[in-house]
């Protein structure tokens, strides 16, 4: 019987690859990783079983990621994330040489000059994780519920611009799928496209 | 008097400007280059009440710097034009000229221009302005995003200032003509472009004609519409794109020849199957070849060894039972066969139990994992090599038995019976057609799922439905024979084309040694199979199978050695080598330093071993950097003369082969055997320093 399922599925499963394979799928589990901070740590996303998980993609020198932290709306949403028991991570993916690299000193430093409060800020320098989560802008948002469900991929907010006038007004999208999650609601926008700088894998 | 030069020169500067029509230029500059230049101008030399003419908005990028289309891509941001115009005029939209599809690191699409762009506005002016008045200021604040590796927002405001005359001349012909012929047509193509729905993609066929040098695709997805990167691959005459996302996709088609390149809008429409009132209208046309195929798999169900003789001697049996009354036949013959499609279906709603529970656990079906792959491809080579009859799979004799004694029963709960204990005979010779449809099931939702199951029940009672309707048709059935495990046989090489298939990705999504390795845990697997097959029989003493389950273990060992070869995590402080150039190591050398080579080739085994146990370990690494070593890697996967050029200084033709420089002595290399060990090169890398 089990082998029977095995075989059956075995051959198939490998044909309907060709239909699958591809970005992260909002509603399937998010994949796995593991990076270290800014302090050397190491993070799992299964450490975080049972949370609420965000993940940003930032790139400090990107002008779009400039208008959310010069404007403070970055790190107050992350306040209210983390004050919510939220785990919200920063993934700096640009390769050593590029935009937006961090070591994990000048991490650090950022963290405390710009009063960024995220849980963590990650060092992907190889874009590793970066690629497996498809991320091609900064700043890239994903939403990961206390199972390990991708609740929400996409832009932060629907005012793709590097313009900190648009602030005013704009619908953040991640404030909107945290506050469904905590509600136990299903996400109502889960899926809209990223904007910004491409990631400087 | 006379005048500084420079004065004199921007005083014929702004003549000639003015005479051009030239808008007032602005520049952005970073960090001392300037990036973009922008401008605004004109394609008539005057306003004429009434008559629309051009505006373009000129910029121009500095090398290797792009702004975006209206359609930036995965990042990046379009160009915008705000006007502040005179009143009663109106302006268009922007019309964009064909962009450049550029490729990021990362697989990041971006359309974009390069070097230089006129993007163009029609401005409509009133039809009852005076013309004997003042010039007319055209006002316009621009921003765009440019990039190279970083990107930098810029903006102008921008000015043009036209004299309303009743005629007026044309101006700026050249480049206006130049960016009109890039403009996309709003018709269509007048050769011919197909689309279709396969799965989540369209698919397009454009049939331009000969003489094509290039067909460019740039998708322009509505407002909230995800679209992914379009593929364009030439076949035969026709160009073929593939692109995916939902719903209806507009699109620009860039056609380059020796006139240029032209372009057309155009729409996928929405080109729905006629036949999507199945399954909540959520099914594709590949559902449907999906569900064929479990249907073909369920008759060559029929063909394997285990099946075949049976389907006469059942046949048979309802002749018998049913004392030759063609109406009671059929009656067995549909309880037999509502046994297989019980049976079948009880089977599709494990599956679909299986993936919805998969779904809320983690372990679901990611192929972006390489594990997951290696874990997917290791059964089905396990299967391929069960196909071979490389070793059998015997279901436990209690299950057989209790089945065929409910199956023994005479009368129609007796055939159904037999129906499910048949399609129980069969399992262990399912055929690749059957996965196929299985494996496609999974990425569907639960109705479909079971409808492909009931689509495999459907091929497998086929025979049965046919022949108790039409006992005397037997005669037609293919015998019983030794083609039957030929075929079976042959059953094994798809199977072993998918694992190919398999250990591609495996490779694309890791390195070609994490396949290798692979591949001989794969080895070890197969040994073990072999060696149950072999000895494992019920036919063996006691003592054969004891060794043989020894043998089975040890070959499963050594695969799991491999394999974890094969996904060992690189150490952290690994050593950074550089790409071997002739030109670099010479220089290195000149300034003294000690430089170590090591000559290697993804498909020389001995290499990488040597790379594994000997080079790419922590006291080595360490050892390397506290000499100053420079470690160059010379890849001669591909054939690279450089590389065969440096070997044969050495009197070598092959790889691995292993030099090194000690420091300040050039001149004298240390060459290491072929085989190398760890203390061997910490030894000589010691003395290197």
């Amino acid at each position: 019987m089990k082998i029977t399922q095995l075989f059956a599925t075995a051959a198939g499963l490998a044909v309907s690859a060709s239909l699958a394979f591809a970005a992260p799928q909002t509603g399937q589990p998010a994949p796995e990783f593991t990076l270290k901070d800014s302090s050397g740590t190491e993070h799992s996303l299964s450490d975080f079983k049972g949370k609420t998980v965000v993940l940003e993609w930032y790139n400090f020198g990107c002008p779009f990621v400039v208008k959310h932290y010069d404007s403070k709306n970055m790190q107050t949403l992350q306040k209210e994330a983390t004050d919510d028991s939220v785990v919200w991570l920063s993934i700096v993916s640009s390769a050593p040489g590029k935009q937006g690299h961090l070591t994990p000193d000048e991490a650090e430093k950022r963290k405390a000059d710009e009063g960024i409060n995220s849980t963590a800020i990650l060092i992907d320098e190889d874009g590793t994780v970066g690629k497996l989560y498809n991320a091609k802008t900064t700043p890239e948002m994903f939403v990961i519920n206390a199972e390990g469900t991708l609740v929400y991929q996409g832009a932060i907010d629907d005012k793709p611009t590097p313009d900190a006038a648009s602030l005013e007004g704009a619908k953040n999208y991640v404030r909107a799928a945290l506050a469904s999650v905590k509600a136990g609601t299903p996400v109502a926008e889960d899926t809209t496209k990223p904007y910004g700088c491409s990631v400087k894998y | 008097m006379r005048f500084p030069a420079a004065v004199v020169r921007s005083f014929v500067v702004t003549l000639v400007a003015a005479f051009f029509l030239v808008g007032e230029g602005r520049a952005q500059v970073y960090e001392g280059q300037t990036l973009v230049e922008a401008e605004l101008l004109a394609d008539v030399s005057a306003v004429v009440p009434g008559q629309p003419f051009q505006v373009g908005l000129r910029l121009q990028m500095a090398p290797g710097w792009h702004t975006y289309w209206k359609y930036a891509g995965d990042a990046g941001l379009p160009t915008r034009i705000d006007w502040s115009l005179p009143e009663g005029f109106e302006a268009s939209d922007i019309v964009w000229p064909l962009p450049l599809g550029i490729l990021e690191a990362g697989d990041i699409q971006v359309y974009a221009y390069k070097d230089e762009v006129l993007l163009l506005t029609t401005i409509t002016p009133p039809a009852d302005l005076s013309v004997n008045g003042d010039p007319i200021n055209l006002a316009a604040a621009a921003s765009w995003l440019v990039c190279e590796e970083i990107c930098i927002p810029g903006s102008a405001q921008l000015g043009l200032s036209l004299p309303v005359a009743a005629a007026s001349e044309p101006a700026n012909t050249e480049i206006f003509e130049t960016f009109t012929a890039r403009v996309p047509s709003s018709e269509p193509p007048s050769w011919p472009l197909e689309w279709r729905r396969e799965g989540g993609n369209w698919v397009g066929v454009a049939n331009p004609g000969t003489g094509i040098k290039k067909l460019d695709f740039f998708p322009l997805p509505a407002e909230g519409q995800l679209a992914g990167h379009p593929v364009v691959a030439p076949e035969g005459d026709t160009f073929r794109i593939t692109i995916s996302a939902d719903g209806p996709l507009a699109g620009v088609l860039a056609v380059t020849d020796a006139d240029g390149e032209r372009g057309w809008t155009v729409s996928t429409g929405d080109a729905a199957p006629a036949v999507t009132a199945f399954v909540g209208g959520s099914a594709s046309p590949t559902v449907f070849v999906a569900l064929l195929y479990g249907l073909l798999g369920g008759l060559i169900l029929n063909l394997m060894p285990c099946v075949l003789p049976v389907i006469s001697l059942k046949i048979f049996g309802f002749v018998r039972q049913a004392a030759e009354s063609p109406r009671r036949i059929l009656m067995h013959g549909l309880a037999f066969s509502s046994g297989i499609f019980v049976w079948f279906l009880g089977l599709g709603a494990v599956v679909a139990v299986l993936r919805a529970r998969g779904q809320e656990a983690t372990w679901a079906f990611q192929f972006q994992d390489p594990v997951f792959n290696l874990v997917i491809a290791t059964i089905v080579f396990v299967f391929a090599l069960n196909m071979f009859g490389v070793f059998e799979i015997t279901l436990p004799g209690k299950a057989t038995g209790s089945m065929s004694d409910l199956g023994a029963k005479e009368g129609y709960g007796g055939s159904f019976f037999q129906g499910m204990f048949a399609t129980l005979l069969a399992t262990p010779c399912t055929g690749p057609f059957l996965g196929i449809a299985l494996g496609f099931a999974f990425t569907q939702p639960p109705l479909v799922i079971m409808a492909m199951f009931a689509s495999v029940a459907l091929g497998m009672a086929l025979p049965y439905l046919v022949l108790s309707a039409r006992p005397g048709w037997m005669k037609h059935l293919p015998k019983p024979g030794p083609w039957m495990e030929r075929l079976k046989q042959f059953m094994g090489f798809p199977l072993l084309a998918t694992l190919l298939w398999l250990l591609y990705i495996v490779a694309q999504q890791t390195s070609v040694e994490t396949m290798i390795w692979s591949a001989a845990f794969l080895l070890g697997i197969g040994l073990a199979c072999w060696i149950y097959g072999t000895f494992c029989g019920y036919s063996q003493s006691k003592r054969t199978q004891t060794i043989a389950l020894a043998g089975i273990t040890a070959s499963v060992v050594m695969g799991v050695f491999f394999l974890q070869t094969a996904f060992a995590k690189k150490s952290e402080d690994g050593i950074a080598w550089v790409d071997f150039s002739q030109a670099s190591v010479s220089a290195l050398l000149a300034e003294g330093k000690p430089v170590f080579i090591d000559f290697t080739a993804d498909w020389c085994i001995t290499c990488k071993y040597n790379e594994k146990t000997a080079l790419d370990r922590p006291a080595v690494a360490a050892m390397i950097r506290e000499k100053g070593i420079v470690p160059v890697k010379a890849d001669w996967t591909s054939a690279d003369p450089e590389i065969t050029a440096a070997l044969k200084e050495f009197g070598r033709v092959g790889v691995p082969f292993y030099v090194l420089y000690p420091a300040g002595r050039a001149g004298e290399p240390v060459t290491f055997p072929e085989f190398i060990t760890e203390q061997m090169v910490l030894d000589a890398f010691a003395k290197a320093g």
